[in-house]
């Protein structure tokens, strides 16, 4: 005791800046000896939870393989078990084990059986959660929300989820658009007509692929999408004409060649290369000159597979391009309609890097 | 000069001190809150992302992984496997050999039923030339596989050569030596296309330390603390360093640095800038600054994105002298970065990276280590004149370091919270006993890195990489 006095006479005796610090480093002690505390705890938290977790889920399986493939005179089977789904579920950890759990079959297995999981879901009471999740506040539960009522094909919510097209969060964005496309395949595209927002590159990709899934490949009209003001809405469209052969807007991208943005003129003239659209060289060749080099580099790239004889005059122009890319591509066309031109050229290529590309290209 | 004069100098020196210490311990806690709702966010933004869409799709951009290689032939057909093994489908795989003395390619030939093949080069960055060619699998099962065989140039330059001979959109540069999990490759690309209302020029990943984890046929088993505290404690420093450091770097969007072992680039960006600096040892920070500038200097909105995923694990040194050959690198290029970029610094020009993450870097991770030397001079001088008034001494001493305990463990917390990868029983102990140790059995040995590395940048021209010896990540 006569100790600890003496230790708070003295520290009264200190400076007080020297108070400070030790008051200071006396908290700094207490926090880290709390924190040390709570790691422990955590770590054990952590761990047992997943132990759990791995407990609940494997008796969650087991459960739902008994629903799957309980007769349909086992009905009391099924009743029992949605009995014991709906009990579990009121507890928000198990409701995320058994939503985990029925996520993943969803996923995995098709036809009558992913019916039956459908079903769960909505006499479970879990489609309840989901549709609370979509009035959250919160843009992350919302997300998750719509996320859930596409994976179970919950389509009466459309009116409901489409309020959330140009949410301003871009995740629940995409969520949405996921939800249109993989309930209502090419017809959830509608929402195309009027997006305001910018769709990112990521969820086109992930649009597309999903489309790429259905046995109907009957697209829509796409031409209203490609005059769209959105430009993310034209790229997208323009990736669709690609994918989906949509031979019959190509009066349409020849008007985009004259689009204000560039990565849309560029992305149009890969369109127009793909379906090898002779009404586009004209044009590009006449504003050749003005054209961005990756629009220059595209043209070159279409006209490997339309160019032709009299198309010898323009490539010759070009075969001291400045560019590297327009430069080989020009040679390598030169080559194809005219070889005696090509190798007259390749005895006077003085140059190191002409005549790398004639070396290449007489090889190849 | 008289006594008061003296002594008012020797306040002001003391309040300077008191002021940077001050401010280092502000700018930690201003970081870690940031840090903390960026992890958050992250967290929320990814918890529900399906990145298998993604990994099929054949409208995905094309990625080339580009892997400089210097005498490993110890580790380099299994390091391609693992390269080889990435979930997704549109990229291919660009291994530099660099002049290497060793018999790297003739293994990777004979591994990899190599050809050499015709390769047109468009060099738009200035490299050192081929010295036996080019070479492509025969084998369809390697067809995303390139090997070039080059003069010996330095990592910068094996990195420029194979943004030359890339045709993808984006590359991903990385150590030949660094173990990438099969999903990093999606996880990179997604913030250069989920960002709609400016331009991603490049992302970087969390690196993590592989010594002791289980790895098999370029697969990572196992996740182990290893044995040795110089080993564990570059764990810690890591952990505080890409969780709360650069993670909130990241949401200010003022990361100056993405690891040369692991960051993806848009390559039309990095051939507009000149590709990578082959005079400098830190190119991975010069190239990150010198886009920035570019960008800033283009006055078009951008950004370099960070992932703290665990995507690349890599091998750490295992004894103080390697580790102090690599900080003693790390450091130079640190200096070379900022002197060669220094009209950066405070140019309101340059917005936050001039007016911010360059002075911070300048003040705090270059002169830091300069500062705290003359500190500890300083305190010697003191005692030596038996002038130290060790209750505040003593008193400031514990402090620091109770603040620095407790910066690591919210470190480890950021960790167990956000990826948990440390999972076993008896390895959170470990991590708290060395936490305790650190600062005595790694900071001493980085502030000496850290000194030698100034004295080389400014006295041994001629020193460069420095020796960095390998185990190999599966040969343990």
């Amino acid at each position: 005791m006569n100790e600890f006095e003496y230790l708070i006479d003295n520290f009264k005796q200190l400076p007080v800046l020297i108070k400070i610090v030790w008051i200071l480093s006396g908290i700094l002690g207490v926090i880290i000896i709390n924190l040390v505390i709570y790691l422990k705890y955590l770590r054990g938290y952590l761990r047992n939870k997943e132990k759990i977790f791995a407990k609940f889920q494997s008796e969650y399986e087991g459960e739902l393989i008994n629903y799957l493939y309980a007769s349909e005179e086992e009905d009391a089977t099924k009743l029992k078990i949605v009995k014991k789904m709906k009990t579990c579920i009121k507890d928000k950890f198990k409701r995320k084990i058994f939503l985990t759990v029925l996520s993943k079959l969803k996923n995995d297995i098709s036809g009558e059986m992913a019916d039956s999981i459908q079903h769960l879901y909505v006499e479970s009471g879990l489609i309840d959660y989901s549709l609370a999740k979509l009035k959250s506040s919160k843009w992350d539960v919302k997300a998750v929300g719509i996320k859930e009522l596409a994976l179970f094909e919950i389509t009466n919510v459309y009116s409901e989820i489409s309020k959330y097209k140009d949410y301003p969060k871009q995740e629940v964005r995409n969520e949405v658009q996921l939800y249109f496309v993989n309930l209502f395949q090419f017809k959830g595209l509608d929402f195309l007509n009027d997006l305001i927002t910018p769709i990112s590159e990521w969820n086109q990709i992930q649009l597309l692929e999903i489309l790429q899934k259905f046995d109907d490949q009957q697209i829509t009209d796409i031409s209203p999408w490609l005059k769209s003001e959105n430009k993310s809405v034209v790229m997208f469209a323009l990736k669709l004409a690609k994918i989906y052969n949509q031979f019959q807007v190509i009066n349409i991208l020849l008007e985009l060649l004259a689009h204000e943005n560039k990565d849309i003129r560029v992305e149009a003239i890969k369109v127009l290369s793909y379906f090898q659209a002779n009404e586009a060289k004209q044009i590009l060749k006449n504003n050749f000159i003005n054209s961005s080099i990756d629009e220059q580099i595209a043209f070159f790239n279409m006209l490997e597979g339309i160019v032709e004889t009299s198309d010898e005059d323009f490539i010759l122009e070009n075969v001291s391009h400045e560019n590297f890319e327009i430069k080989t591509l020009a040679l390598k066309l030169l080559k194809f309609i005219n070889t005696d031109r090509f190798n007259s050229l390749s005895l006077v290529a003085s140059d190191v890097e002409s005549k790398a590309i004639f070396n290449y290209l007489e090889d190849n | 000069m008289d006594s008061s004069t003296v002594k008012i100098i020797l306040l002001t020196i003391h309040y300077l001190f008191f002021i940077y210490a001050f401010t280092v311990i502000a700018s930690y806690i201003f970081l870690a809150v940031i840090s903390a709702i960026e992890s958050i966010q992250y967290i929320k933004k990814n918890s529900f992302v399906n990145y298998n869409e993604i990994l099929a799709s054949t409208v995905s951009p094309s990625i080339s992984i580009i892997a400089p290689a210097y005498n490993e032939s110890l580790n380099i057909i299994e390091n391609v496997r693992s390269l080889l093994s990435s979930h997704y489908v549109n990229y291919d795989v660009i291994i530099v050999n660099d002049g290497s003395k060793d018999n790297s390619l003739e293994l990777l030939i004979e591994a990899y039923d190599l050809v050499e093949v015709n390769y047109l080069i468009n060099e738009q960055l200035k490299t050192k030339p081929l010295r036996e060619g080019i070479f492509k699998s025969t084998n369809p099962a390697f067809e995303k596989l390139i090997v070039v065989d080059k003069e010996n140039g330095g990592k910068a330059d094996a990195l420029n050569f194979g943004i030359n001979i890339s045709k993808s959109k984006y590359v991903a540069c990385i150590d030949v030596d660094c173990l990438l999990l099969e999903d990093s490759l999606q996880k990179m690309i997604k913030p250069f296309l989920e960002v709609t209302d400016e331009k991603v020029i490049a992302s970087g990943g969390v690196i993590r330390i592989a010594n002791s984890c289980i790895i098999k046929e370029g697969k990572l088993l196992d996740v182990n603390v290893p044995k040795k505290l110089i080993e564990v404690a570059q764990i810690l420093e890591y952990l505080r360093s890409f969780l709360l450091g650069r993670m909130a770097w990241s949401r200010l969007n003022g990361l100056l640095v993405i690891s040369g072992a692991f960051g993806m680039f848009d390559k039309k960006i990095a051939i507009e800038v000149g590709g990578y600096d082959t005079n400098t040892v830190g190119e991975d920070m010069e190239i990150i600054v010198r886009m920035r500038g570019y960008m800033e200097e283009k006055k078009v909105k951008y950004k370099v994105a960070y992932i703290p995923d665990p995507l690349c694990w890599t091998e750490a040194p295992d004894n103080y002298k390697i580790l102090i050959s690599q900080r003693n690198r790390w450091t130079r290029g640190t200096i070379e970065t900022l002197r060669k970029h220094r009209k950066i610094g405070f140019n309101p020009k340059y917005n936050l990276f001039g007016m911010l993450s360059y002075p911070y870097w300048f003040f705090f991770e270059r002169l830091a280590p300069i500062i705290e030397v003359v500190g500890i001079l300083y305190f010697l001088i003191l005692i030596a004149l038996k002038n130290v008034r060790w209750e505040y001494a003593l008193a400031f001493f514990i402090l620091a370091y109770l603040f620095s305990v407790m910066f690591t463990i919210i470190a480890i917390f950021s960790e167990e919270l956000t990826f948990h990868q440390y999972k076993k029983k008896g390895t959170g102990f470990k991590l708290l006993l060395v936490t305790l140790l650190e600062p005595f059995i790694l900071h001493p040995f980085i502030l000496y890195a850290a000194l030698r590395g100034n004295f080389d940048y400014y006295f041994n021209k001629k020193k460069k990489w420095g020796e960095m010896t390998r185990k190999g990540l599966s040969k343990k």
